[in-house]
């Protein structure tokens, strides 16, 4: 039998994203005070540090000191990322659009796959949209029809752990915390790079270019 | 008088009753669709003072005050109103003590009874308004605002609400209970309405109101939270599609690397059975049991088979000259005995003209001379002619063997 503390231990070090959908006693567990460090010791033995994000809901570990190979690993991962970044923003974006709520999909929003499917279907400009999602390379799906194009980025996103599918018989899918990390992500560049990305958007919408 | 009022209202309520369905369209659509209905009824309702006409052109519309007891009763969402009149309630509620308690200096019971009743009405009137504003409130913080969609407007509202609120405690700090109860005196009555009830009422109204306004800060906050991340989302989708060429300097070749872009590699693999465990044997077993022994025949394999059966013509064919070899041996000896001379296998190959490497045919020739019984090898003398190997020593190399009688 492994403790909570070793199971934790085991999914930070196989990297996954711990947040309270995805795992929530691991979660739990990680919140507790003194618990962290605990971790963090047995982290450092591998030259690893327990790293957070979204305002601390969301662990993953992290390296604690950066050398040649490191590096090597972290460029390719960043490679990956900033790749990924615009099939991620333009499917959230659809959702987003799609669900007609205008709020966007966080940590623990549920997306029903069925309604959203009969929505984009009934709407060009989203089955659109989604044809071209669904083609990039990071979604990789070869489908024409709508029904295959969604399937596969939901696969995708759930492969990579972004949605989860509590019910494996309901295709019903929540956010987990990769999510917010996503946003991270964005929030980051935007100030790095001093994108002033919200600006822009608008001044879009002032002008009338409503996405 | 009071028969006649009573009359009045019940002819009033049952106008309202007759003609509900009517009514209940008005007040969901907001304005009458005159054509569609009877133009009596619409009479009936007008004269009621239930509908009205706001202005010579516009449609009918219902009165506030229907409208404001559906609202309440049906608790409507979209009733955003509050009621935050209390100042001239609670002049109201003074004039009536000050009426109640000159009547009663008076000893003309029967007016203060009637004034006592006002006041009675007025205040729990006041009570359930205060109780009714901040229900109204609560509704509107339980659903988020889903009478609209955008966020914007949610933000709008949200802003409303907060404004209703701070109305509401200025209100209220016009409840002076010092003054109240100096106005009720000794009377036990008068202290129950004006202190007690009211007090009761208050409290519990500015403790409800302090975790409304918390929610509503909350509220505030998520769904600019909403709006930023919408905001990012749509920038940077704009971004993308106005600067194509973007890309992203590395962030982890920085010497100070975020941690956003600091995800160590996964080092954990699965673990590997040990056989050796005595504890895990039964599982081991039980995985073993389950594994399902298949014998299909690939069509792959079929093909191999066809190769197989080519080549055992081939090896027949071998076995054929084998054969030859073993016929050309067997007429070597004879032609060793017939002859009675000495004669050497390579000289013997080459006379004859034999089509075997001459390697192999010495091999057969000292296999053969070998595979004899005993007896008929003392029949033979058999000498080998060659050398030593020169460089390994206990090799002897045979270039040639010569076979005679003895």
């Amino acid at each position: 039998m492994m403790t909570e503390q070793g199971r934790v231990l085991e999914a930070l070090l196989s990297g996954t994203f711990i947040c309270q959908i995805s795992d929530e006693e691991a979660w739990r567990f990680l919140k507790i005070s003194g618990n962290a460090e605990k971790i963090e010791t047995h982290l450092a033995l591998l030259n690893r540090t327990l790293a957070t994000c979204a305002e601390g809901d969301v662990f993953f570990a992290a390296y604690q000191t950066l050398s040649e190979s490191e590096r090597h690993v972290l460029a390719t991962q960043f490679q990956e990322i900033s790749s990924n970044l615009v099939p991620l923003v333009e499917w959230l974006v659809l959702v987003q659009q799609a669900n007609g709520s205008d709020v966007p999909i966080t940590q623990s929003s549920a997306i029903r796959l069925n309604e959203l499917q009969s929505i984009i279907e009934d709407t060009p400009a989203f089955a659109e949209q989604l044809a071209k999602i669904s083609h990039y390379r990071f979604f990789g799906s070869t489908s024409v029809a709508t029904e295959g194009q969604i399937k596969q980025v939901f696969k995708r996103l759930t492969d990579m752990g972004y949605l989860l599918k509590p019910n494996p018989e309901k295709q019903i899918y929540l956010a987990t915390g990769k999510i917010e990390y996503l946003y991270d992500v964005l929030k980051f560049i935007d100030e790095t790079e001093a994108l002033s990305l919200s600006e822009q958007a608008d001044n879009a919408v002032q002008q009338g270019r409503l996405l | 008088m009071n028969q006649n009022i009573h009359h009045a209202g019940v002819k009033f309520l049952n106008a309202l009753s007759r003609h509900a369905d009517l009514i209940m369209q008005v007040y969901l659509s907001g304005a009458l669709d005159a054509s569609k209905q009877d133009p009596k009824a619409i009479e009936t309702l007008v004269q009621a003072g239930i509908l009205w006409r706001p202005e010579a052109e516009s449609e009918l519309r219902l009165k506030q005050a229907i409208r404001g007891m559906l609202e309440g009763n049906l608790h409507d969402e979209r009733n955003r109103q509050i009621d935050a009149n209390i100042g001239s309630s609670l002049a109201g509620l003074k004039t009536l003590t000050q009426h109640y308690k000159e009547a009663m200096h008076h000893a003309r019971y029967a007016e203060s009874e009637t004034y006592m009743t006002d006041l009675s009405q007025h205040v729990y009137a006041l009570t359930e308004s205060l109780g009714n504003s901040v229900r109204v409130l609560f509704s509107r913080i339980n659903n988020e605002f889903g009478y609209v969609s955008s966020i914007d407007a949610k933000i709008r509202e949200n802003q409303l609400a907060q404004d209703q609120v701070s109305e509401l405690l200025k209100q209220l700090e016009m409840f002076q209970f010092d003054e109240l109860s100096e106005l009720a005196g000794s009377n036990r009555e008068l202290r129950h309405l004006l202190v007690v009830t009211l007090q009761q009422s208050f409290s519990k109204v500015t403790q409800e109101l302090s975790i409304v306004q918390a929610r509503l800060l909350s509220l505030l906050g998520r769904f600019r939270e909403f709006r930023g991340r919408t905001r990012l989302l749509k920038g940077f989708m704009l971004h993308m599609e106005q600067k194509p060429d973007f890309t992203l300097p590395d962030y982890s070749q920085l010497t100070q690397v975020s941690l956003l872009f600091n995800q160590a590699k996964p080092i954990i693999k699965a673990a590997v059975p040990d056989v050796h465990r005595i504890e895990h044997e039964s599982v081991l077993q039980e995985l073993v049991g389950t594994i399902k022994a298949l014998n299909r025949v690939k069509s792959s394999d079929s093909k191999v088979r066809a190769a197989v059966s080519i080549s055992v013509s081939e090896q027949s064919s071998v076995v054929f000259e084998e054969d030859k070899l073993k016929q050309a041996v067997e007429s070597y000896f004879c032609e060793v005995i017939d002859s009675g001379k000495r004669i050497t296998a390579l000289e013997y190959q080459l006379q004859n003209d034999l089509p075997f490497d001459s390697e192999a045919w010495l091999y057969q020739v000292i296999g053969g001379y070998q595979g004899l019984t005993e007896e008929e090898q003392s029949y033979f003398a058999i000498e080998a002619t060659g050398e030593p190997d020169p460089i390994y020593d206990g090799n002897y190399i045979i270039h040639d063997v010569e076979l005679g009688l003895r």
